[in-house]
């Protein structure tokens, strides 16, 4: 079987993605990006010419594209979701750091 | 390889309508979101069901399934490579699809250049999303993995056939769970002379015995003795970098959090490690254990209770 060295790299603060980037990635058009960054559902950094994202970034595009597509979901709606879901996240992490789930102990 | 009844995943006929199907999907999807399920499995059933949606959607892929599903009953032969399990998971036919999908699915739509439009077309490959799950040593140091990826290729004879291909990835130290790795190339062929798309993995974290894992950030129980929490002390612990000494102060209680700057996830700027104490009591099992508790107690005026009241 043929094995096949490729370049890995980070999405992240050295290498985040442009605006194209990461509407190639989530199948979408860059207004759709625009749109996200402007309901706040992805935060991006630089110039807004020249927007870059983050792996974050790259996560919260995907679950936003699912929710509009599976459930039609309107943005602000995802919005919604997406910051409540994170908010779950968030604590379900600091139960574990306690030893503990959110269903007990 | 298993086959998969994608209708029995979703619980519909195989004449079912798009709106049955949306219908179903919707509500296997409430009841196993990891958010809000209670069903042990429900990661599991999540992506299956996922899975199941993201191929009976979307009429090209429900009408190749259809047709391997009759290809199977009929004692199609759908072998996989003896390498199968890998651990790897295919996690989506298009793009930004959030699901996780099986090696099955994978097979089937994992970049075959099943792609409709026409020959004239030039257009730039889909990007693919997969998802790989790591230990945090790997995290910590790097590593490098082999990553094996499935597609359908056609014989001389216009037969199926399983390809596999496998990628060699790097994977850089520092890497947090939930990010991910960008593999430049490696999504569908492009068509035309169309560039190819890209892969996306998204990082997960194995469980680790010791370390529990927030951001960079990493946690870890210290077990001490009573008289080391008491008194001070300076003891000696594993940390993912090597041993260390670590100064306990005196009069410390059960849960204290000692912070090792830096020593958790490498990065910029790096995590810390932080070491939860934990008081383990030398058991009373031999006559000199409870003869020294006994003595504890004769000396020592304590009441635990003291602030409960009556």
């Amino acid at each position: 079987m043929k094995t096949v060295a490729v370049t890995a790299t980070l999405v992240g603060k050295e290498a985040p993605l442009s605006t194209g980037e990461l509407a190639r990635a989530c199948g979408a058009e860059e207004t759709w990006v625009l749109q996200l960054v402007k309901v706040g559902i992805v935060e991006a950094s630089g110039r807004p010419a020249d927007w870059r994202f983050d792996s974050a970034a790259l996560r919260q595009a995907l679950a936003a594209r699912s929710l509009q597509r599976d459930f039609d979901a309107s943005l602000d709606a995802a919005a919604l979701i997406l910051d409540m879901s994170s908010e779950i996240r968030r604590l379900r992490a600091r139960l574990r750091v306690l030893g503990m789930d959110a269903d007990g102990f | 390889m298993e086959f998969k009844d994608y209708y029995a995943t979703l619980g519909v006929e195989r004449g079912a309508t798009d709106d049955d199907v949306r219908q179903a999907y919707r509500k296997l999807a409430r009841k196993y979101h990891p958010d809000v399920s209670k069903e042990a499995d429900a990661e599991q059933r999540m992506r299956d069901v996922n899975e199941a949606y993201q191929v009976l959607k979307d009429p090209e892929k429900r009408a190749a399934y259809d047709n391997l599903a009759a290809g199977v009953s009929s004692g199609g032969d759908f072998r996989p490579p003896p390498d199968w399990d890998s651990g790897f998971e295919f996690r989506g036919a298009g793009p930004g699809d959030e699901a996780a999908f099986s090696e099955f699915f994978s097979s089937l739509f994992g970049g075959g250049g099943r792609r409709g439009g026409g020959a004239a077309m030039r257009a730039r490959g889909e990007d693919h999303h997969a998802a790989i799950e790591i230990d945090l040593e790997d995290a910590l140091r790097g590593a490098t993995r082999d990553i094996s990826l499935r597609s359908i290729g056609y014989d001389e004879h216009g037969q199926p056939r399983l390809q596999t291909r496998t990628l060699n990835v790097r994977i850089p130290a520092g890497v947090r769970e939930g990010q991910f790795i960008r593999l430049a190339g490696q999504g569908m062929p492009g068509m035309g002379g169309g560039e190819n798309g890209d892969l996306y993995l998204e990082v997960r974290f194995k469980p680790h015995p010791r370390y529990r894992v927030e951001g960079r950030d990493l946690y870890m129980d210290l077990p001490v003795a009573p008289w080391e929490a008491a008194l001070g002390a300076t003891v000696r612990a594993p940390t993912p970098h090597g041993p260390v000494e670590v100064g306990v102060p005196a009069n410390s209680r059960e849960g204290r959090k000692l912070r090792l700057k830096g020593r958790g996830i490498p990065g910029d700027p790096a995590g810390d490690l932080y070491l939860v104490l934990e008081i383990a009591w030398p058991p009373a099992d031999t006559e000199k254990a409870r003869q020294a508790y006994r003595h504890l107690a004769q000396e020592v005026p304590f009441d635990p209770r003291r602030n409960l009241g009556d």
